[in-house]
């Protein structure tokens, strides 16, 4: 079984989600043989020995200017040419904004389709068997593909990363590919990074709220909780889209991974994106909707107006 | 400018139908089926850009059940017309399957320019469509799309990024996914809207309007199967305390936390 991982690098370091995938994948398949597929204006060594690290065996790196960022169709076109050099029998991507843009693509040239967001893999000879959690992880469903490469995207938090990876420096090789005026027919203007001026990473007590909050002032309550408890405040991107709250707040696939002793979320729906950011050993929900997918996560929970909740709340705890 | 957006019904999630239950049609009532709530989106987006650039705006709806019900009320939001997709045996597990029906949909029409889809169906947790439908036609496309900004002929779009926002730019004619940002927040029905809709004369277009056949679009044509679906059993337990008082509430969640020795404040 020939596995080709696209390895993404985010904030100059092997992404996180990708290691996880690469974890996942040894231990579904110890016998794998993992190709990874680096591509960039700029491909540092420390990725490369990352990468070998955490299991991949083959490095494919492609190198133009053309690939300084992330675009579909550069992308789409350096990866097919590794494709076909290396025949995998497995294409996968961690679920990043990135990932999901790039594998459907390629299903789609190779005239398949692929398996979305799993969340677990397992393999028997050439068969692979695709889990990927539906109806707010009530329900999993399982799927195969149907064709000589199966193509896959995993969801993002799925999958824990070897703390104690043991692999050696990779093979590397280098696949030269040009590009024309079509290729770049989506133009990059510009990257608006969010400001990350607090690390809730080792917050040990978060307070978050979601679009239930309804507004900046609402924000208060929740800050003066989060001040109580000696924690920190969180939020959804809804909120932070709309500047209820700093976009350092951001929780979820696309703001910050929290690992917290206790996280409180109000108003809050509960949606993957948000939750795959959040390992907590006990979550406490408040929402209004007692159907909110949030609840299913939550060890502890009220269905009420977190606005009327979280005052009670801080009020008793402060006595 | 003619724009197209695909939106798709679902149960509404709000729904007690758990897990696969969620799924059993036969067990879902017409009150239940909603647009999917990013289909709403991108209507939302088409009807701000129909704002600044005067587009026509065209709504398709593929599902099998009962589609006039998100039709109508797409129109009533100010899409110009709609068209519904009867899928007798259409295998919508697969994400390809249903970019397939959409190239061929847009085959019928002849003429469009750009075309909005949701960023992933709720539920289902399926994205791919949109990135599939743009490699079968061969058009450029930007997914889970935030803002959309009409910069003279093109089209300037910031979308996600884990850590951010990206900025890219577009020509007109491509395909949009929206997320559930500002601003593709659904405007509300307006009372005109509800009556121009329920006089609209919504047609419905058969597999063989558009070309499709079960070899090409029934589940022997996937290439995504789905092997089997079954409920996730929730080793969990959850205190959920549902009704009451919220003083009594909160009460009762700081002396069953206290009781299972877990520590709430300082």
């Amino acid at each position: 079984m020939k596995a080709l991982i696209f390895i993404q690098i985010r904030e100059n370091l092997v992404e996180e989600n990708t290691l996880g995938v690469l974890n996942k994948l040894i231990e579904a398949n110890p016998n794998i043989e993992i190709h990874g597929a680096l591509l960039g204006n700029q491909i540092q060594n420390e990725w490369i020995e990352e990468a070998g690290k955490h299991g991949v065996k083959k490095i494919h790196i492609v190198k133009a200017s053309e690939l300084e960022v992330y675009l579909s169709r550069p992308y789409v076109k350096s990866m097919l040419e590794i494709i076909k050099e290396i025949e995998p029998d497995l294409v996968i991507a961690a679920g990043t904004v990135y990932g999901e843009d790039l594998i459907p693509r390629l299903a789609v040239q190779h005239g398949v389709s692929c398996a979305e967001r799993i969340t677990d893999i397992s393999f028997d000879g050439k068969e692979i068997s695709f889990h990927t959690p539906v109806r707010d992880d009530q329900a999993m469903k399982i799927s195969k593909i149907v064709g000589p490469i199966k193509f896959a995207t995993t969801r993002t938090g799925a999958f824990f990363i070897n703390e104690n990876p043991t692999g050696g420096a990779p093979e590397v090789m280098e696949i030269t590919v040009s590009f024309d005026e079509e290729d770049m027919i989506v133009k990059h203007i510009e990257i608006r990074k969010a400001e990350r001026t607090v690390n809730l990473k080792d917050a040990k007590v978060i307070v978050a709220g979601g679009r239930g909050v309804g507004g900046k002032e609402n924000f208060q309550i929740i800050k003066e909780l989060a001040e109580l408890l000696d924690g920190e405040i969180g939020a959804t991107r809804a909120c932070t889209d709309v500047h209820w709250i700093e976009e350092t707040y951001e929780i979820g696939q696309t703001g910050q991974s929290v690992s917290p002793d206790l996280y409180i979320g109000a108003g809050i729906s509960g949606a993957p994106q948000h939750m795959s950011g959040i390992k907590a050993k006990t979550l406490i929900a408040i929402n209004t909707d007692e159907g909110a997918p949030i609840f299913n996560y939550a060890d502890y929970g009220i269905v009420g107006d977190m606005h009327i909740i979280l005052p009670i709340l801080k009020k008793k705890l402060e006595s | 400018m003619k724009i197209i957006v695909f939106i798709r019904q679902i149960v509404n999630p709000q729904v007690k139908l758990k897990g696969v239950d969620y799924f059993d049609t036969s067990r879902v009532n017409e009150d239940d089926l909603i647009i999917n709530p990013n289909g709403k989106n991108a209507i939302e987006g088409a009807l701000k850009l129909k704002e600044e650039l005067g587009a026509e705006v065209t709504v398709i709806c593929s599902r099998g059940l009962k589609p006039n019900k998100a039709l109508r009320e797409a129109i009533a939001m100010g899409c110009d017309n709609a068209i519904e997709v009867a899928e007798e045996f259409f295998y919508t597990n697969d994400p390809l399957i249903l970019a397939k029906i959409y190239a061929n949909i847009l085959e019928k029409i002849g003429e469009f320019d750009l075309i909005l889809l949701g960023v992933e169906e709720q539920a289902t947790n399926s994205y791919a469509t949109a990135a599939m439908l743009a490699e079968n036609l061969n058009l450029p496309s930007v997914l889970y799309a935030e803002e959309i900004e009409i910069q003279g002929d093109k089209l300037r779009i910031g979308h996600v990024l884990e850590g951010g926002r990206k900025i890219v730019e577009m020509p007109m004619k491509g395909i949009i996914s929206c997320s559930d940002s500002q601003f593709f927040i659904p405007r509300y029905t307006s009372m005109r809207g509800i009556l121009t809709a329920k006089r609209a004369e919504i047609p419905i277009w058969k597999e063989e309007d558009i070309g499709v056949s079960a070899s090409l679009v029934g589940e022997d044509a996937a290439s995504l199967k789905q092997v089997s679906l079954s409920n996730i059993v929730i080793e969990k337990e959850s205190f959920i305390i549902k009704e009451g008082d919220p003083e009594e509430q909160v009460d009762k969640l700081i002396a069953k936390m206290k009781e299972d020795g877990i520590k709430l404040g300082v």
